[in-house]
């Protein structure tokens, strides 16, 4: 594995050991759970992740990659072990599409699992629809990756986080939330997406809303801040990847803006460093949404990630909410893999079986997963919302339910197979 | 730097019949043609933004060996040119060659737009200004965005991302690398008609002296407004190549910064010969296509790239083309004998 | 009619962070001819080194001291083992030399600290003054008031010491004063010292008021660039208000309707028009 620098390893650590200090007594579940290593010929799978380049988008990955482990250790899928390789695409639609020929075309990968990039979805839609390949993605953030038939991501995605971010505050603090202003970075397909569900939340709630975008690679966080207060907002929600919001928090902090105006924000700041980095200022004030349940929930599957990344990972992979997304991906295709004939395992049936999964069940899911079969995937669109306090995420109890209007034919198939409330 | 005002203008004209340029021409034809067979799908990918780069790396030694500007912008252009032609093929279903043309068009204008003010500059001056221009260029491609399938000048599709279409005899990866080979090729004999007729000669002149060319009736203006189209040209035929390749284009691809590399890694490949482009391609894409493939850290090869480039800069300031055709000489003399001991 | 007022307080805020990068490339280019594209690596790394130590919870004003000192090492030695062998070279070779050397301490950063979340804090961010409805912080005001005073001691500098006048003697021609008993090593050593200085006090400032990131404090020497166009890479009060303009104007487009999105184009803008204008005038070359 990669070398990172060796205290930010030890924070990370640190901050995990009190969160994981029960997770220690539990064993690592994995697949058949046989405990023999598993012999037979290897099944190659491929992962495409973001290492280098603006941010380290990789945790989703490297969980998948500690999963597989330990389903190798444990029987594999049925006696035949995982070949897990992890490409690095560096944020360059060009590499994506290299590394995801080199996987499919090359390697033969029968699926693509734990996905993480903000341009393979974009940049290798055509391959993986002309080869018709499943990609179960731990995370995907582009508005590409909800809209494809062979992507299906673990995560809800940033637009509906963003709404849900927005109805959390709305519903805390009932009847004085009216104005919204949803700053996002100006690419097209994800900032600008990634707010437009959120406005049209409180527009129908009879508010009114605004998008500012901005050019990432701009130096003037305190413009944006003034631009956003000309509108008079009650909320704003900052849907950037965290590495840009903590300067838009810093110049919001320097306006002293924390006790007039609510602050959220999407899964992209859920980050065990994002409360430290925008300081205690901040504390009691931002919420943040989570896709997933939290790590120190304690329940069965949660510990089961917190002991399969303990046991199988390395101290430096993040313990996110992202490493959540990749471990349930791998972990919903070892379970499919394990229910077909291990002498048939090829990438049409795989695919079919991938696409035939109704129901996936996880106590770090609001509620259940699914592939399916139908033309776009986002299965992911309830979760909690968490609030920074004390230099933590300290999540909220319930789980709210996005009421994104461009859910409305996701809801229409989960009806169609038996899934609606 | 010493004058070279006259290479590539043949003195002598010859009626032999160019047996060795066309016995390297069919060996060159014949490995093209066979390579992709040897090359796993990911080395091929790799090519074909080799074969697009190269073209690019073409254009910004055009205009350095030609007219000795420096132009930093060239991979903005590049990404005008793609934006171009995936707006041509997604939005009238133009197909691809159609597409490909117009992007050179659009991108040729641009750098029309570029070098018109850059005409009284030289040396760094006009450096920085083609620098800035790739600036405002960065700006505008991210705040526009690539087209992806939307309608209308500047429609975003709400749906699955449209990718862009190949050309008709190129669908398939081998196909579309033969094919990219062929343009890049296309793009070779255009230049070269261009220096073995009248615009080369009159860039020689201008090279050699301004005040000779002017004294000579050599419209100054026209042909170094001809040379940032024809660069222009050529670095929006590349875009349309990369598009073409990837099938869509990111906003973020086309910093500034990139436009520096590729002139940076042009004149360590070699801005006055013709392999030079191809060693700048290689190195631009295939190096970091290598190290990736063994899993070296993407911040590894940052700093193994700064290094080699400043190792070239203060070795080798001809370019590594030269390097290797030095030694090429050198060896052919070795092997001949001590009879004639030019190069 | 949308209300201007606090964005020209944030424009002035944001040509804080102009002044300080562009004020150290007219700098280095008056005394040594070299356009540096690192002094943004530099400057992040100094900000980098200053974080860590606080991080480690070492104390604060030694964090700084040492980020500073650490840059102005890196470009010390840059300055004396690499810049003089390519000094018979053209600037642009020059120039781009330095990017591959900015490119070298991208990596190495990106490999050390990657890219996190981060906030780089000075003591003075607590504190804070009221201007037309808009605070300020007193970092920026300190780094406004830092761009401005070491223009000015550069310039006093410059104009009135014996270094000054053989700084400015080399940049004008380095054989002549080689033999006119310029000791030429020494002096571009210590142009390249005082680069690093003001890459590594800007790099800081930076960090703190804009984003503890390799990448945009890297990147961010191209629109400082702009800043040093306008003066012409000479006049150093000239570039002071070039930045000055760039920063009001683009963070005056902000609240405008269709332009907005496009402001951060507007370094790049400036600089093209005022080189238009300089070029005003048509230049034959006599060769």
């Amino acid at each position: 594995m990669k070398l990172r620098s060796a205290f930010l390893a030890i924070t990370i650590g640190a901050l995990m050991a009190c969160l994981t200090g029960a997770a220690y007594a539990a064993d690592s579940k994995c697949g058949a759970n046989t405990g023999k290593p598993a012999t037979g010929e290897p099944i190659v799978i491929g992962g495409i992740v973001s290492v280098t380049g603006p941010d380290n988008f990789s945790s989703s990955g490297l969980a998948a990659a500690a999963y597989f482990k330990c389903l190798n250790a444990n029987g594999g899928v049925n006696g035949r072990p995982v070949k897990y390789l992890l490409e690095d695409d560096a944020w360059n639609p060009e590499q994506s599409s290299q590394v995801a020929a080199k996987l499919i075309r090359d390697q033969k990968a029968v699926a693509l699992v734990g996905n993480m990039s903000f341009v393979d979805c974009g940049a290798n839609q055509g391959l993986y629809e002309k080869e018709d390949i499943m990609v179960i993605a731990g995370v995907g953030v582009p508005r590409d990756c909800f809209f494809q038939k062979n992507y299906a991501p673990t995560n809800a995605g940033p637009r509906v986080s963003n709404t849900k971010a927005v109805m959390d505050v709305a519903q805390s603090y009932p009847g004085k939330i009216k104005r919204l202003v949803c700053i996002a970075p100006n690419i097209p397909n994800v900032g600008e997406w990634s707010c437009t569900g959120a406005v049209a939340w409180i527009k129908k709630q009879g508010g009114d809303g605004k998008i500012i975008t901005f050019d990432p690679g701009s130096l003037d966080a305190t413009s944006i801040i003034l631009e956003a207060m000309t509108f008079k907002p009650d909320v704003i929600s900052v849907g950037t990847p965290k590495g840009m919001a903590v300067p838009i928090f810093a110049a919001a902090e320097e306006q002293g803006l924390a006790d007039k105006v609510h602050f959220t924000g999407p899964a992209s700041l859920y980050n065990l460093d994002f409360p430290r980095a925008i300081g205690k200022y901040w504390d009691g004030k931002v919420t943040v949404d989570m896709e997933l349940k939290a790590a120190d929930a304690g329940t069965p599957d949660m510990q089961n990630w917190l002991a399969v990344m303990d046991k199988y990972g390395t101290a430096s992979d993040p313990r996110d909410t992202f490493s959540q997304a990749g471990y349930l991906a791998a972990r919903v295709t070892a379970e499919t893999l394990l229910k077909l004939d291990p002498a048939k395992i090829d990438r049409s049936s795989v695919t079919a079986a991938l696409r035939s999964v109704k129901r996936f069940e996880s106590d770090m899911f609001c509620s259940p997963w699914y592939v399916g079969d139908g033309p776009r995937h986002n299965a992911n669109h309830a979760g909690p919302v968490s609030l920074v306090k004390d230099g933590k995420l300290l999540p909220k109890p319930a789980c709210i339910e996005s009421e994104d209007p461009e859910l409305d034919d996701a809801r229409a198939y989960e009806k169609s197979i038996g899934l609606a409330k | 730097m010493t004058d070279r005002s006259l290479e590539g203008v043949s003195l002598v004209a010859s009626s032999r019949l160019p047996l060795r340029e066309i016995a390297v021409g069919a060996g060159a034809l014949a490995v093209i043609y066979l390579l992709p067979s040897f090359l796993s799908d990911y080395w091929l990918r790799v090519l074909i933004s080799v074969a697009a780069l190269v073209v690019a790396s073409l254009s910004v030694s055009l205009l350095f060996a030609q007219l000795g500007m420096v132009s930093l912008a060239q991979f903005g252009l590049l990404g005008v040119g793609g934006w171009f032609a995936l707006r041509i093929s997604h939005g009238l279903g133009a197909p691809f060659e159609l597409a490909l043309v117009t992007g050179g068009a659009a991108a040729a204008l641009v750098g029309l737009v570029v070098g018109l003010p850059a005409l009284r500059m030289r040396g760094l001056y006009l450096a920085i200004i083609t620098l800035m221009m790739a600036g405002a260029i960065q700006v505008l491609i991210s705040a526009f965005g690539f087209p992806d399938g939307g309608t209308g000048i500047l429609g975003k599709s709400t749906g699955a991302r449209v990718m862009m279409a190949r050309p008709f005899l190129a669908q398939s990866d081998p196909a579309y690398f033969r094919y990219a080979v062929v343009i890049a090729a296309f793009c070779y004999l255009l230049v070269l008609a261009h220096l073995r007729g009248r615009p080369g000669r009159a860039w020689a002149m201008i090279r050699r002296g301004e005040v000779c060319a002017l004294a000579g009736g050599v419209h100054i203006v026209a042909y170094k407004v001809w040379a940032f189209a024809l660069a222009g040209f050529l670095a929006g035929i590349a875009g349309g190549l990369l598009a073409g390749g990837v099938g869509q284009l990111d906003g973020s691809a086309f910093p500034a910064s990139q436009s520096i590399m590729l002139f940076a890694l042009t004149i360590v490949g070699g801005a006055y010969s013709w392999f030079g482009p191809i060693i700048a391609g290689l190195m631009l894409r295939a190096f970091p296509a290598l190290l990736n493939e063994f899993h070296v850290d993407g911040n590894i090869a940052t700093v193994v790239f700064g290094v080699g480039l400043l190792h070239a800069l203060m070795t080798a300031p001809q370019g590594i083309a030269r390097q290797l055709a030095d030694a090429f000489w050198a060896a052919r003399n070795f092997f001949k004998g001590n009879g004639r001991n030019a190069a | 009619m949308p209300d201007f007022t606090p964005f020209l307080v944030s424009g002035l805020a944001l040509a804080a962070t102009y002044v300080l990068s562009a004020v150290g490339i007219v700098v280095l280019y008056r005394a040594s001819g070299v356009v540096n594209f690192a002094q943004g690596a530099v400057g992040a790394l100094a900000a980098f080194i200053s974080w860590s130590i606080v991080e480690r919870g070492g104390p604060e004003s030694l964090s700084w001291l040492a980020g500073v000192t650490v840059a102005t090492l890196v470009s010390l030695a840059y300055g004396r083992l690499i810049a003089p062998r390519l000094v018979s070279t053209d600037p642009i070779t020059r120039a781009v030399a330095t990017l591959s050397f900015g490119l070298i301490l991208l990596g190495f950063m990106g490999y050390l600290w990657g890219e996190a979340p981060r906030r780089l804090r000075l003591p003075t961010d607590t504190m804070s003054f009221e201007l037309l409805g808009v605070r300020v912080t007193l970092t920026r005001a300190i780094a406004f008031g830092l761009g401005v005073s070491v223009t000015a001691i550069v310039m006093l500098f410059l104009a009135h010491s014996r270094m000054g006048l053989q700084m400015r003697a080399l940049a004008s021609n380095r054989e002549l004063s080689a033999m006119l008993g310029v000791r030429v090593f020494r002096i571009d050593g210590w142009a390249w010292v005082i680069s690093g200085v003001l890459a590594g006090v800007s790099g800081v400032l930076l960090a703190d008021l804009q984003r503890l990131s390799g990448q945009t404090l890297t990147f961010a020497v191209i629109p400082a660039i702009a800043a040093a166009v306008i003066g012409r890479f000479a006049s150093l009060p000239a570039t002071v208000a070039g930045a000055l303009a760039i920063g009001v104007c683009e963070a005056l487009l902000t609240p405008v309707p269709v332009i907005g999105p496009f402001r951060s184009a507007t370094p790049f803008i400036f600089a093209v028009g005022a080189m238009l204008w300089m070029q005003r005038k048509p230049v034959f070359v006599y060769r």
